[in-house]
């Protein structure tokens, strides 16, 4: 028992912490800085502990196999709790401009990376389910947190009702699944699955893989379930919008790989070959559309939410691959866009500064490299990055999953995505074309980012190296499968 | 047709019935009422499936606190017939219907395509079903999950005190 | 140690970082060029300590690769981040690094008050980091991100007062100048890269070593041989301004005086010369291609030189004898004289930074003025730039033992050993013989002679000692710097190996050497007496002309000019170099782009794609938008109709 907590250290250590963090918040009043200051500590205690288990020697499970320890999932863990600390950063002078700092705040952020924890390192349905709900009803209430906001109240709504509605596939996806398998563990389900004669009812075991792909399309915001990611997106405090699309993003897609691989044990077999396909048609037209409707976008939030969207069908590239290639590659993915994406958003809500109006369109930021030549400076390498422009990290994550499509035959599919890279080309760079090119008569004040500069230099920096030296974390990405 | 499937017959039929009349009565009680015996029939089904402790669950948690505190809500809010809430029946409701019959043939075919051996359950199920035989499954081999449901449920109490308690 | 070889560039990207981003927050020009400098002088300490590590070691051990990381690799193409430090490497890291730090702290004194002043020292290191990475790769592709970053640099640099004003055949801004050089050095750069290419395909990797290697032991195909060494040589006539990409090198003399120095006279502009001897062993493979370096560098050497005669602003005076300099170089290494080019690399180096840096402080003295008509007698008030600029001019004119006289004479005995014994000579000797003239036609003109500027205006002073300890510096390695390579005819009875340099530098060249048949051999040539001679001899003609003509105030180069009216304004234009390009060139560019490129390419077929697809996509857009009603029934809605689908097919299909 012991052994299996110091396995999965990062999962029981943080659900205290965070636990901590909330008793903190309710013993000191008014102690919002200790409690904002105890959060990144225990995520980075969290972080630490993940490094940890990550180099254990061998890849073992704990707790009667409910979660797998170290390796892939540790990763995660590392990536998740990398993007906690950018956003609490961040958060801070955000909530202090808006007068609405509460410790429940950073507790949240808390127990919705702990549900991030447990869906990456779960094996069984039922883990992964609890996993899900935990991030979710964390994002729920994050996403209404500004209550005085119509907006903020909006976007809670819709997402949560849109979310159990969701949720109610999902499960029956789960059940199906095991009725088909007769159990929930994925050891067990690979061993139903994989003999001679394939799982007891293989219609009922297709339909259950199809809702619960269904089920994670809607976390990662995959067309035709994405609708709700612009609207929830825009609405939601910038900075919760800047950790739910990128951590929640990834935590669906750390989601994804193993319970794929689990349940398409045969790449070559025909089951495998049509969820491949439905993989592939899915992430076109996430690309698609998710590019084509940011074009005529005019407020940075919603282009960006767009934006978003299409990025979860590049990654659903190499889920459809199947491929150790195009595993590896959305984790590298996944990780190049938590900085680049996080980057963005945090730089929105330095300069919007706890209000609703500033800076919301994209004709605000006409003339922005002269107001703040470093702000624009970072938001263009946070642009050229998402459009995939070599010396970024965005670029080389495009390039490992194009390859891994093509790889795996999908040269249709690789086709598409470029062609929606050169669409999304029109408003990334739209976007630094205003900000050099075009002048704006508004008088600025000084708008100085406080902690949210440090969470900016570690993104851009981020960006940068994992664009100069891709190497690195492609060949630690490629050592977890 | 052996005794079960009759039961089975009989409820699924009651269950489908109340909660179509769930939906679609315009009266909040009476619907809350039909969304009742949609529970007792569930709990029902339950029990003809050797499930005998969420049987009791069911009735205790979903037909007794839960349906209380909707009847309450009812009362308080005092909402009477659902006038303004109902829009013209426009292409929503048509086209959400025939996607609902679509999805439901869609289920029901592939429910009936491979059957054999569907009917059997599994020798000794009776004793799986009771309180103890649950208690040990829950506490020893899912004791994880259980314990992260505790998260859960945290989240949810917080996140309902910041969004509802007026001054925090 | 030799692993320390990462810390060289790591030094002035950390000052770039600084200088760069925290520049206008620092306040204090001191410490911005205090950080800069010592940023580039904390590299040469690096670079001093490896090259005397290097010593140390076997003449055979002296290449030394660090690997820093993977840089791409895609099957079987493999690029590394990795630093060679070997004889070569190591000379250019010094020299890069040693006379970037004078000039640092040159500028500090010089840019004192500009409104950008943190902007120029960002840009100083930013270019020092990119010079190293060229000289220091191991690989091309590195070398090319240096190639292309000293470009940037130097683009950067030379429009770094852009709104300022500048003459010139189509620029009237300072930031034209920059345009033309970067679209001259855009040409040279296609051919890097194509040669890059052809180099990959044709030995299946991008280390120097590796391709020199292959390339020595089985040579490919002679006509791929001479194909990527002329690919090669252009992005060499590009960077180091020769002809027929000569024309920038002038014009961006536009940019700060430092930075003519540093880029444009001491280090950027001998990155061609590195090229060529860094793959010594390819072009020894082409002989076709050593023969059209040697041409085009004797052709360049000439013409410059020629044009340096009449010009009348200081700094181009200085340019076009850079670009004449470079030639020299390229002439050597056309002959196979490899040794000889990178010693005058050197030297040249010394001498023409520090005649820059002497105009520098006579522009700065001046307030801003560059024409040299307008000088004259300045001698008495600006003692220390007046002797440092005349060991300057004594040193490039090739008087012994000044360093110039060394390295110039090397290159012009090697030019007449293997280079045909005479026509090349000829030209080469006229041209030094040019360079001896126009260089003390300047000091004349500049410190001699009457005042010839407005004293009510002008007030003349000497420059801070940020200014002049450079001066003074460079102007001891002008003078001891050509012992370094003293010609074994006249060094043989001190020591068997006289010319230090050669004998260091062996190892990189012996591949070449081989190829070529060119064995150790060091009989004495009566004939090489005679040629020392007789370059003295050219050197001092043309200092004696200069000074009949222009020591004294007189009429007489007024009255020449008058007698041979169409020579001289052919050489004042520059030989219409400019105008021919933009007549035949850039005109019919311009031509070909708007009659055809604009108005039927572009708008008729591209823009129609374009437009059509941009309508397109708008229109989807629009009605995407459409769906997306923010009703979140209909979103609901959707979703059922996806999942419709999606089981539907996966039933069925």
């Amino acid at each position: 028992m012991l052994q299996d907590f110091l396995n999965s250290a990062p999962i029981p250590l943080l659900s205290a912490l965070a636990t901590l963090v909330m008793l903190l918040d309710a013993m000191k009043r008014d102690g919002a800085r200790i409690v904002f200051g105890f959060s990144v500590f225990s995520l980075t205690a969290a972080m630490a502990a993940a490094i940890y288990t990550m180099f254990l020697p061998d890849k073992t499970t704990a707790f009667n196999n409910m979660i797998t320890c170290g390796g892939y999932g540790a990763y995660f863990d590392i990536v998740f709790c990398l993007g906690g600390v950018l956003t609490l950063l961040a958060a801070r002078p955000f909530l202090l401009a808006s007068n609405t700092e509460h410790g429940e705040f950073y507790s949240l952020i808390l127990f919705s990376i702990c549900g991030m924890f447990l869906i990456a390192h779960s094996n069984n349905l039922l883990t992964l389910f609890i996993g899900i709900e935990v991030m979710s009803v964390s994002f729920y209430i994050l996403s209404g947190y500004l209550r005085t906001s119509r907006f903020s109240i909006e976007a809670s709504l819709k997402y949560f009702l849109l979310g159990a509605f969701i949720t109610g596939f999902l499960v029956y996806g789960m059940a199906l699944i095991y009725g088909s398998a007769g159990a929930l563990g994925y050891n067990e389900i690979y061993q139903a699955v994989q003999g001679e004669t394939g799982a007891r009812f293989p219609m009922i075991l297709l339909l259950g893989m199809g809702l619960l792909i269904i089920g994670l399309s809607f976390k990662s915001a995959i067309f035709p379930f994405h609708q709700w990611a612009p609207d929830v997106y825009q609405g939601a405090p910038t900075i919760v919008t800047a950790f739910m699309s990128t951590a929640g993003k990834a935590a669906a897609f750390s989601a994804f790989i193993p319970i794929l691989a689990v349940l398409t044990p045969e790449s070559s077999s025909p089951v495998a070959a049509k969820i491949g396909m439905l993989l592939a048609v899915l992430s076109a037209a996430t690309m698609l559309v998710g590019n084509i409707s940011a074009v005529v976008q005019k407020n940075i939030k919603r282009m960006l939410a767009y934006s978003s969207v299409a990025h979860a069908g590049y990654m659903m590239m190499g889920l459809a691959a199947g491929s150790v290639r195009g595993a590896s590659g959305i984790v590298f993915y996944v990780t190049a866009y938590m900085f680049m994406q996080i980057g963005a958003f945090i730089l929105i809500s330095a300069l919007e500064r706890g209000s609703e109006e500033r800076y919301q369109n994209l004709e605000d930021y006409a003339g922005l490299a002269k107001k703040h030549p470093v702000m624009a400076a970072l938001m263009s390498v946070f642009m050229l990055s998402l459009t995939g422009i070599p010396p970024f990290a965005g670029f080389f994550g495009k390039y490992y999953l194009f390859t891994a499509a093509i790889e795996s035959g999908y040269t249709w599919l690789t086709i598409i995505a470029v062609i929606s890279s050169v669409i999304s080309v029109y408003f990334y760079i739209g976007l630094i074309v205003a900000m050099y090119f075009r002048e704006s008569d508004v008088q600025e004040q000084d708008s100085r980012p406080g902690l949210a500069g440090i969470s900016l230099v570690i993104s851009a920096a981020g960006v940068i190296i994992l664009g100069v030296i891709p190497q690195f974390i492609d060949k630690i990405a490629k050592s977890l499968f | 047709m052996s005794v079960t499937v009759l039961l089975f017959g009989i409820l699924a039929v009651v269950a489908v019935a109340s909660g179509i009349s769930t939906v679609m009565s315009r009266n909040p009680v009476a619907s809350a009422m039909s969304l009742v015996l949609h529970f007792f029939t569930l709990a029902g089904i339950y029990l003809t499936l050797q499930a005998q402790f969420i049987a009791a669950v069911q009735v205790l948690v979903y037909a007794g606190a839960i349906m209380v505190l909707v009847v309450f809500m009812i009362m308080l809010l005092n909402v009477g017939r659902e006038e303004q809430m109902r829009e013209n029946p426009g292409y929503r409701t048509i086209i959400g219907t025939a996607l609902g019959v679509m999805l439901a043939f869609q289920v029901g075919k592939t429910a009936f395509t491979d059957v054999a051996g569907r009917h059997v359950l599994p020798p000794g199920s009776a004793v799986t079903g009771t309180t103890e035989a649950l208690g040990e499954t829950l506490f020893k081999m899912y004791l994880f999950p259980f314990e992260a449901v505790s998260l859960l449920l945290l989240v949810a109490v917080v996140g309902a005190v910041i969004l509802a308690k007026r001054k925090i | 140690m030799l692993d320390l070889a990462y810390l060289i560039p790591l030094f002035p990207l950390i000052g770039f970082l600084i200088t760069g981003f925290f520049g206008k927050k620092l306040k204090s020009e001191a410490l911005i060029g205090g950080i800069a400098s010592a940023a580039v002088g904390l590299s040469f300490a690096v670079a001093a300590t490896l090259f005397f590590t290097l010593t140390g070691l076997p003449a055979d051990a002296r290449s030394h690769t660090t690997y820093i990381f993977s840089w791409l690799a895609a099957g079987n193409f493999n690029v590394d981040v990795a630093y060679q430090v070997d004889q070569l490497s190591i000379v250019y890291a010094l020299i890069v690094t040693g006379i970037g730090t004078l000039i640092h702290i040159y500028s500090m004194g010089y840019m004192h008050g500009d409104k950008s002043y943190p902007r120029f020292f960002a840009y100083l290191n930013l270019f020092i980091f990119m010079m190293l990475n060229l000289v220091l790769a191991n690989n091309f592709l590195l070398t090319f991100l240096g190639w292309e970053g000293v470009g940037l640099c130097s683009y950067l640099l030379i429009g770094f007062w852009y709104d300022r004003k500048f003459e010139g055949v189509n620029i009237r801004f300072t930031g034209d100048a920059a345009n033309k050089a970067f679209i001259a050095n855009r040409i040279g750069d296609f051919g890097v890269l194509i040669a890059m290419f052809l180099i990959y395909k044709t030995f299946g990797t991008l280390e120097y070593n590796a391709v020199n290697t292959a390339a020595a032991v089985a040579p490919p195909d002679a006509g791929i041989m001479t194909a990527i060494a002329l690919l090669l040589f252009l992005g060499s006539t590009g960077k180091s301004a020769q002809l027929p990409l000569a024309v920038w090198l002038p014009d961006a003399m536009a940019g700060p005086t430092p930075v003519s120095a540093l880029i444009h006279a001491a280090t950027m502009v001998t990155a061609g010369i590195f090229l060529v001897a860094r793959n010594a062993t390819l072009f020894a493979l082409a002989p076709d291609a050593m023969t059209v370096v040697a041409v085009v560098g004797v052709t360049t050497a000439l013409v410059a030189a020629t044009i340096g005669i009449v010009q009348n602003d200081i700094k181009k005076v200085l340019a076009y004898s850079t670009v004449s300099q470079l030639g020299f170089m390229f002439a050597a290494l056309g002959v196979g004289a490899f040794t000889a080019a990178v010693f005058h690399v050197m030297t040249h180096a010394f001498f023409k930074a520090l005649l820059f840096l002497g105009s520098g402080s006579v522009i700065h003295g001046m307030h801003e003025e560059q024409d040299i008509q307008k000088m004259g007698g300045l001698k008495k008030y600006m003692p220390v730039t007046h002797r440092t600029f005349l060991i300057g001019t004594i040193a490039i004119s090739g008087i012994p033992p000044l360093a110039g006289f060394f390295s110039k004479d090397e290159i012009l005995w090697m030019t007449f050993e293997h280079g045909g014994h005479g026509p090349m000579w000829i030209i080469l000797a006229i041209a030094a013989f040019c360079t001896a003239f126009y260089m003390f036609r300047l000091y004349y003109l500049t410190f001699g002679g009457k005042e010839r500027f407005d004293h009510h205006r002008l007030h003349p002073h000497e420059s801070p000692v940020t200014m002049t300890l450079p001066l003074n510096v460079l102007a001891f390695l002008s003078v001891v710097g050509g012992f370094l390579g003293v010609p074994y005819a006249l060094g043989f009875f001190a020591s068997d190996h006289p010319n230090l340099l050669e004998n260091w530098l062996g190892p990189i060249f012996s591949q070449a050497n081989g190829i070529l048949g060119r064995g150790e051999h060091h009989s004495i040539h009566a004939i090489e007496y005679v040629l020392m001679a007789a370059s003295i001899a050219i050197a001092t003609a043309g200092i004696l002309l200069a000074s009949k003509l222009y020591k004294e105030e007189s009429e007489k180069p007024a009255e020449l000019a008058r007698k041979f009216k169409g020579a001289y304004n052919l050489l004042l234009h520059k030989y219409r170099i400019d105008e021919i390009y933009q007549a035949l060139v850039v005109s019919f560019i311009y031509q070909f782009s708007e009659r055809f490129l604009w108005k039927v390419f572009d708008v008729k077929i591209v823009d129609g794609l374009i437009n059509g697809a941009a309508k397109t996509t708008q229109s989807a857009g629009e009605s995407l938008r459409r769906i997306q009603s923010g009703v979140t029934q209909n979103y609901a809605l959707l979703m059922i109709a996806g999942i419709v689908v999606i089981l539907t097919w996966l039933a069925v299909g």
